[in-house]
């Protein structure tokens, strides 16, 4: 059994690291920094230092000022409303060259970036909005039959497509000094070195394997949850959600299918928060140019604490995201209609239906959480005083997390009991001399416990 | 097969046409010789020979090549740091630096997109 549960194994990625990073700034330690501890894997600590601190001569931008190592390497509106004015993100409000490089009421109340996909010659008109997508679980999303998906729409890199080229796009068009473009006057390019460390970065961040579902949960709700994700005529979320994960069933689609990309027909939910601002916010035509409506399949196992959700942030409950597909919008739309064709009806799930599947994604990313918390307080227990306190910290936020994620539910409430526990041990840990070892021990059984409520071990 | 397999195997039929892209957006300011995964590995960089406004053909290292509706033309003007355009067909003149990107690069036959240097006195 233990072969069938991922997060069981393995040194924790450095996305444990540094998706925990910014919980200590908020919860633990005043003064620590925002990017993960250093890896020790060469490449990807260069591509650490990278993301977080190289600004390709632009605007002050990095990596890091979007994917925010605090925030699960995306960025949501709540954690906006805390930054300084003069961080870079702001810099369309501080920066007059920049003045439309961003809508700052969008990007402040909503989370999002404005995006010209569909070229630069007419910045006034041709634009999306989107929000942005967290980096995690990347050499699992990312791949497809035909070629490489990145960002919302599958079309994210120049280049040659793939993830390595993302960084090159994403300069040019998040750290220009000014609309130009011109390089080596408003940014310069990535070298083939930096792409090859930040790709590696990147890859590490988070659950490097897929689940593989159906997990022996225990609660009801998540336990019937998963039941009607995976039941083709009731949820059929397995079919493009594979195991909760980015890819299509390969039973349905195809050994090496991967990623895909379908028309859910998200741009055409009525009443969308940014639209009712009144604030000009374009269509978005999706992958190609021009763009052909479709978006590609995000991971689902990150999905509940890594909202809001869809490629322009409309909803912002994981309950609301996974309802969407009763609506008549997901139904009427090019992809609900290839699903009742091909199965004769639509998603229906009523509302207790909608909530257990919400709960399964709940419970999958708790259980997420607690792999890389576990995995990190192991390895705290095996370091030095200093750099124990900071993996320890990261440990504490990864289980934050999972408190958050389950008991924002109620789900699962003896083991948000146990990792509660678990939170005051890490915080003893962190703040001990002579016990750390023995109370990170606790605090591990703790988690192990938890997990233990969530999931049968055997 | 049961009936519902069936279904899914059309929909699977079906959602096989969307094809992967590169983005063709921010490709615009990359200058020529720079493109990540391309450059140097699956496109044509060399000087044009000949161009063919009435067939809109381009012919540059012993290769002529289509351009089409959907090629993209970029004047790659960051050399004379100045910003990159848009160009037209008008602008791939003979002796011009390009780099030529192949919708197929086995085949080689229609240009997806052509880079142009243009010189600060140009």
């Amino acid at each position: 059994m233990a072969k069938a549960m991922p997060w069981k194994g393995g040194f924790p990625g450095v996305g444990t690291w540094a998706r925990a990073g910014g919980f200590l700034c908020v919860f633990a330690l005043a003064a620590c920094e925002q990017a993960p501890p250093v890896p020790q894997d060469p490449l990807v600590a260069k591509g650490r230092e990278i993301f977080f601190n190289e600004t390709f001569a632009g605007n002050g931008r990095t990596c890091g000022t979007c994917h925010r190592a605090e925030e699960n390497f995306t960025l949501g509106p709540a954690f906006i409303a805390t930054l300084p004015p003069d961080d870079p993100l702001f810099v369309a409000e501080t920066n007059p060259a920049l003045a439309t490089l961003e809508n700052p009421v969008l990007l402040r109340r909503f989370g999002l970036i404005l995006e010209n996909l569909d070229g630069f010659g007419d910045l006034e008109n041709v634009f999306t909005q989107r929000g942005i997508p967290h980096t995690l679980a990347l050499p699992n999303s990312v791949a497809s039959a035909q070629g490489p998906r990145t960002g919302w729409s599958g079309d994210g890199a120049p280049g040659d497509g793939s993830l390595r080229s993302f960084a090159t796009g994403a300069v040019i068009q998040h750290f220009p000094r000014t609309l130009n473009r011109v390089p080596d006057v408003d940014f310069r390019l990535p070298t083939d070195e930096e792409l090859d460390a930040l790709e590696a970065f990147q890859l590490s961040l988070g659950r490097q394997e897929d689940l593989a579902l159906p997990l022996p949960l225990k609660g009801v709700v998540a336990g019937r949850g998963q039941a009607i994700f995976l039941d083709n005529a009731l949820g059929k979320c397995n079919a493009c959600h594979f195991n909760a994960g980015a890819n299509g069933n390969p039973a349905i689609f195809g050994a090496d299918a991967g990623n895909l990309n379908f028309n859910t027909g998200v741009e055409d939910l009525p009443d969308q928060p940014a639209d009712l601002t009144g604030e000009r916010v374009p269509p978005d035509d999706g992958l190609g140019r021009p763009g052909d409506g479709t978006f590609n399949t995000p991971p689902l196992v990150e999905a509940a604490d890594t909202g809001p959700f869809f490629h322009n942030n409309s909803v912002e409950t994981i309950e609301g995201a996974v309802a969407f597909y009763n609506g008549d919008t997901f139904n009427n739309s090019p992809a609900g209609q290839l699903i009742i064709g091909a199965t004769g009806s639509g998603i229906n799930l009523e509302a207790t239906q909608t909530e257990a599947v919400a709960g399964f994604l709940r419970a999958i990313n708790a259980l997420e959480n607690i792999r890389e918390a576990v995995a990190l307080l192991e390895e705290s227990a095996a370091q030095k005083q200093g750099p124990a306190r900071g993996t320890l910290a990261l440990a504490g936020a990864e289980t934050d997390d999972a408190i958050a994620v389950l008991a924002g539910a109620e789900l699962s409430l003896e083991a948000v009991a146990h990792l509660r526990k678990a939170r005051r041990l890490i915080k003893k840990a962190a703040r001990s001399w002579f016990f750390r070892k023995r109370l990170t021990r606790e605090a591990i059984e703790e988690q192990r416990k938890a997990r233990g409520e969530i999931v049968a071990e055997s | 097969m049961e009936p519902r397999s069936i279904g899914f195997a059309v929909l699977a039929a079906l959602l096989w046409s969307t094809p992967a892209h590169a983005q063709k957006a921010t490709e615009q300011f990359i200058p020529i010789g720079q493109s990540p995964g391309l450059s140097g590995k699956y496109t044509y960089l060399g000087a044009i020979e000949m161009a063919d406004s009435l067939a809109r053909r381009v012919t540059a290292g012993g290769r002529s090549v289509q351009v089409t509706e959907r090629t993209r033309i970029w004047l790659d003007r960051s050399g004379a740091k100045r910003p990159n355009v848009a160009g037209s067909f008008d602008d791939l003149q003979a002796g011009r630096r390009v780099e030529i990107k192949y919708e197929n690069e086995a085949r080689r036959e229609r240009a997806d997109w052509i880079k142009v240097q243009i010189d600060a006195d140009q």
